[in-house]
């Protein structure tokens, strides 16, 4: 078996604030939503990168009541607002079911529950230990409760491949669906960003530290030194598009191929170097496609060496210079903003060239440039630390 | 298009029973537990003192620095694919499809102590503390260039990642694929199972009436998986075949099963399915099994459920008597161990001594290996937190 995926509904949480359209209003701003992180835990150094995308001061009451929200990790709450936000934005009422699948990627998990129970039984002891924050520490709690709150009893999967996370969770949900192993899947990406885990990512020079120019993502940017850590879940209603068809919905877009692939000569913690290597697998993977492609939404996010790698394979495999969007300018690195810019991208949504984004690496030969039309083929790119690669095609309606 | 024949050609296991196959193998059915006092942490402030600890595991220096649940991963990954060359490897036509609950979080824990203790500890130890760390470590040991994707759902994390391998093989999209799950001790998930009261104080004894909890274990347990054809190729020795997975969530509880196991059966189902195969066709069960109490009751409702009046007479076996729950990993030791009872045609006992629980109605096998016939269907089921089940279904080659 296999079936047409479409996409029919988007659910977002982030730095951005709720919903698809308060990201489209961040992405046409162009400015970064970064805001003070939490450092009275001691976790960082003096030096260390001050600012995080946060999620603070959200109201998820329309989505997900304050009760159920008292027992959940702020992932679990992300995640399930995002869902339902999702399925309202793609007008169904009713999800339940075994033809319901859940996939979602998280690259740290519920790190505050983590933090939290570690903490209990290193000063405390084992036996202090709170059940309450075992059960929703794993990682795969957070699709363990929007199963429970959807009702969606079909595959519930939980990938973990740190940046390529989202785009993995994207192929997987069209798996399922292609596969006639589900009829709808919710799928995406869904990250919190505690003091914790900010503290160590800046400890490995993955964030963004204060410098004359501010402490700001700049993806492409010769200034570049780290990206924007940030939290927030983004959840897309994938269907058959028959079902779709079937009961009027709005294809927002179809999704395409995915191409996954790593890179041997990736560290533990970093980037390859094999440009080379992950262009040929991408050009193999989707072919004549490629030439297609109108808008890459990159994962560019504004490290040194990530954004090194992912032009040089832009470069190498998109030699037509299609319009390049780095959406994690804006939205930061995590919580799976980059699909939900996919789909706003195929619909037409104006990105800004970010503000931070003014002084190209010339070294790169990638020129951001503001957009503001509806995209035929929009290529989602995503390399990972550690190696991991993947790339997916959207394409208009 | 017909979709091709996925089959094992190689395994690879690190258990507390021993660092090969083999070794796991022989403890097996020699009924021979692992568990022993927890030597990794004090247990002084913990509710209980034992778990099934692996041995250490020595690998060429040139691998670099690498966390306890990544050294099993690519020491059972490195025996996996023994007998496959290396340019088959190093090639987008080969993926690792992964799972793991915790990653390297043992040494997290180690880390944050030392923050606490207002150190400045190494970040080396750091460096792979995501759930991504031994799937990554195998694909860099081994140089694959295709896909690879950690599946990180708790208990069933390594099923669902075979299940995802024999998604990519199937498509064309590899030609080999490794896949299988590794996961280490630590005192989150030592602590927070006891929080839980699901750790037996005593070693653990499924589907026993005395049944009081599971008992903890780490390693690793790795499949080479390929295209029938890839195999034939190369003249490789065909072990089985990977017939079918399937995956479900209980939409009932983050942490307790549902209780009439009806997610397990549409897991079940749904593998059968995938296989072409019916409920009469398994000839043989290894069960999740973790000897807690409300798991094996509805698992074994499961089985009613999807055997009948046979599910009394289906032998059935928890491996994790033996090696203990390897959580993420223990869909991929326990397909090891179903591949191993389809060649051997032997289905290892489940350890302990107490009587059976006849109210669960299953024939358990216990004592000695049970032979099992010529041509077998083993079903291999996981069920975990998130209310999340998953399970393959493997076969003689050729049944």
């Amino acid at each position: 078996m296999s079936r047409d995926v479409v996409v029919t509904g988007v659910g977002c949480v982030g730095p951005y604030g709720l919903g698809r359209q308060a990201l489209a209003q961040a992405l046409a701003a162009g400015q970064p939503c970064a805001s003070p992180v939490e450092r009275t835990a001691g976790y960082h150094r003096p030096n260390a990168a001050r600012l995080a995308g946060r999620c603070a001061g959200l109201d998820f009451a329309p989505w997900l009541s304050p009760q159920a929200a008292r027992r959940m990790s702020d992932l679990s709450q992300y995640t399930v607002t995002a869902c339902r936000m999702a399925m309202q934005d793609a007008g169904l009422s009713d999800v339940r079911g075994d033809g319901t699948a859940i996939v979602v990627a998280t690259a740290h998990g519920p790190g505050g529950f983590t933090e939290q129970l570690a903490r209990q039984i290193l000063e405390k002891g084992g036996k202090a230990a709170s059940p309450f924050l075992f059960t929703d520490c794993v990682a795969n709690a957070a699709a363990g409760q929007a199963g429970i709150d959807l009702g969606a009893r079909g595959p519930n999967v939980t990938i973990c491949q740190r940046e390529a996370g989202p785009l993995l969770a994207l192929a997987q949900g069209a798996e399922e669906i292609a596969r006639g192993r589900a009829d709808l899947c919710f799928a995406g990406a869904a990250d919190e960003i505690e003091p914790l885990v900010h503290a160590i990512l800046d400890r490995f020079r993955a964030i963004a530290r204060p410098t004359a120019d501010g402490e700001l993502p700049r993806p492409f940017d010769r200034r570049r030194n780290g990206a924007l850590a940030a939290a927030g879940a983004t959840m897309l209603v994938l269907e058959a598009e028959e079902r779709a068809r079937a009961r009027g919905a709005t294809v927002l877009a179809r999704v395409g191929r995915t191409v996954r692939a790593f890179d041997p000569t990736a560290t533990r913690a970093g980037f390859g170097r094999d440009a080379d290597g992950l262009a040929d697998t991408l050009r193999a993977g989707l072919g004549t496609a490629l030439a297609a492609v109108d808008v890459v939404v990159s994962g560019a996010a504004g490290t040194r060496a990530g954004d090194a790698l992912e032009a040089a394979v832009l470069r190498a495999a998109l030699p037509h210079g299609p319009a390049v969007v780095a959406p994690k300018a804006v939205h930061g690195e995590y919580g799976g903003g980059t699909l939900a810019a996919g789909v706003l991208a195929v619909l037409g949504a104006p990105f800004a060239v970010p503000a931070a984004c003014g002084e190209p690496d010339p070294d790169l030969c990638i020129r951001l440039a503001p957009r503001a039309e509806p995209a035929r083929t929009v290529l989602l790119s995503a390399l990972g630390g550690g190696g991991v690669a993947a790339w997916t095609l959207l394409h208009a309606e | 298009m017909s979709v091709p024949a996925v089959v094992v050609t190689g395994l690879g296991t690190v258990s507390s029973l021993g660092l090969d196959a083999e070794a796991l193998w022989q403890g097996a059915l020699a009924c021979r537990r692992g568990v022993a006092d927890l030597k990794l942490f004090p247990t002084a402030t913990h509710r209980t003192t034992i778990a099934c600890e692996s041995p250490a595991v020595a690998l060429p220096a040139e691998l670099g620095e690498l966390a306890a649940a990544e050294r099993f991963a690519v020491k059972a990954a490195r025996d996996a694919v023994a007998g496959l060359p290396v340019a088959a490897l190093r090639t987008r036509r080969a993926g690792v499809f992964f799972g793991s609950s915790t990653g390297a979080l043992f040494e997290g824990e180690r880390y944050l102590a030392g923050l606490l203790r207002k150190e400045e500890p190494s970040l080396d130890m750091l460096a792979t503390v995501q759930n991504d760390g031994p799937g990554t470590a195998v694909a860099r040991a081994l140089g694959v260039r295709g896909p690879v994707v950690t599946y990180s759902t708790a208990c069933t994390s390594a099923n669902v990642a075979l299940g995802a391998a024999l998604d990519a093989l199937r498509s064309g999209e590899v030609d080999v694929a490794i896949a299988g799950g590794a996961d280490e001790l630590c005192e989150i998930t030592y602590a927070g199972f006891n929080s839980l009261r699901a750790i037996d104080p005593q070693p653990t004894r499924p589907f026993r009436k005395s049944r009081a909890g599971l008992s903890m274990g780490e390693g690793s347990g790795v499949l080479l998986l390929e295209t029938e054809a890839n195999a034939r190729a190369r003249g490789a020795r065909i072990l089985c075949e990977l017939a079918g997975a399937g995956r479900s969530c209980d939409a009932h509880h983050v942490s307790a099963p549902e209780p009439n196991g009806a997610g397990a059966v549409a897991a079940i189902r749904m593998a059968l399915r995938d296989a072409g195969l019916q409920a009469g066709d398994v000839t043989f069960v290894n069960a999740h099994g973790t000897g807690t109490p409300h798991n094996d009751d509805a698992e074994s409702k499961a089985m009613a459920a999807l055997f009948g009046e046979r599910a009394k007479s289906l032998p059935l076996t928890s491996t994790k008597s033996l090696v203990g729950h390897l959580l993420g990993a223990a869909g991929g030791i326990e397909a090891v161990l179903t591949t191993l009872s389809i060649v051997h045609r032997l289905l290892p006992p489940t350890a302990g001594d107490e009587p059976i629980d006849e109210a669960l109605g299953l024939d358990v096998v216990t004592g000695a290996p049970r032979a099992l016939p010529a041509r077998n269907v083993g079903l291999s089921t996981n069920l975990a937190f998130g209310g999340n089940n998953a399970v393959v279904l493997l076969r003689s080659f050729g049944a």
